[in-house]
């Protein structure tokens, strides 16, 4: 078991406030932002970048990049190790 | 003369499609009354769990009625639905809920700033269905039949064939929902009228 998407998936429901549903109700891979995965919007957006830097003490300053890391849990895990990493080196 | 041609009622403990029960809360299960209801009648939308418990009780209702009623997908174009919703109590829930994540995160969280009005609920409904006539969301002392009756003659006076009617009342653990479909031309249904709309309503709401 991936810890990193586990803890991601609580903080997401914690951070968005989606009471309802639990870590096993979210798929790793299942697009965050389209109406197949969570049906996320431009708000909720806001929430994972606030996330990232409360949670994980990472900012996302490039648009762009933030477009790719929030596609799904496994993507927003990958984007955390890349920038962890750069942060040792 | 219009038809209250479907209505639904949803309670603490279950929920009713024009008169019948569709389903009854399992106070064992670890899901929320609602997700319960959102799960045992398998609708599809992820944006459910982003409501807050307001949009998610007109959501769960205005697709009961949709099923009951299918006219209302096939019979009218997109503004010729109107949405006249109510309740007392407006997000209340929702606007303490904000307060709250306010005073103790130090931030306040958009995802439920959001949902601090009460006709957030329309939108969710209107953007879901792409309904794009007119809509509402009054606040009231109570459920007022008067109200539902002399705002939808004006209604369909100017151009609405179709009415989705709400009185939310979500307040805490409290669920008193009853939502219900007035059309222009109804081939079976119940007159619209005061009398009939407050016996449907049934003594709950009065």
């Amino acid at each position: 078991m991936d810890n990193l998407k586990e803890d991601l998936k609580k903080q997401i429901i914690e951070q968005l406030n989606l009471e309802d549903l639990q870590v096993s109700d979210i798929d790793d891979d299942a697009l965050l932002f389209s109406d197949q995965g969570l049906g996320l919007d431009s708000i909720d957006a806001l929430e994972l970048i606030v996330l990232l830097e409360q949670y994980h003490g990472i900012q996302v300053v490039n648009p762009d990049e933030g477009k790719e890391a929030f596609l799904s849990v496994s993507t927003m895990a990958d984007y955390i190790r890349k920038r962890k990493a750069e942060q040792i080196a | 003369m219009s038809f209250i041609t479907s209505y639904c009622h949803l309670n603490n403990e279950n929920c009713s499609v024009n008169g019948e029960i569709i389903a009854e809360r399992d106070r064992e299960s670890e899901d929320s009354w609602f997700k319960q209801l959102y799960k045992s009648q398998e609708f599809v939308y992820p944006k459910f769990y982003k409501m807050d418990t307001l949009s998610q009780s007109g959501y769960l209702l205005s697709e009961m009625i949709k099923r009951a009623q299918p006219s209302l997908i096939t019979s009218y174009n997109d503004d010729e639905i109107a949405m006249l919703f109510a309740n007392q109590f407006s997000s209340a829930d929702s606007d303490l809920r904000f307060e709250k994540s306010y005073k103790e995160q130090g931030t306040p969280s958009p995802a439920l700033f959001v949902y601090t009005l009460p006709n957030i609920v329309l939108g969710e409904i209107a953007i879901l269905n792409k309904w794009y006539g007119e809509n509402m969301f009054a606040v009231l002392p109570k459920f007022a039949p008067d109200f539902f009756v002399n705002y939808i003659d004006i209604l369909m006076s100017a151009g609405t064939k179709a009415v989705l009617c709400g009185w939310l009342g979500i307040t805490g653990e409290q669920v008193n929902v009853f939502v219900f479909l007035v059309e222009k031309e109804g081939l079976a249904g119940n007159e619209f009228n005061t009398g009939n709309l407050a016996q449907i309503a049934g003594p709950g709401l009065l």
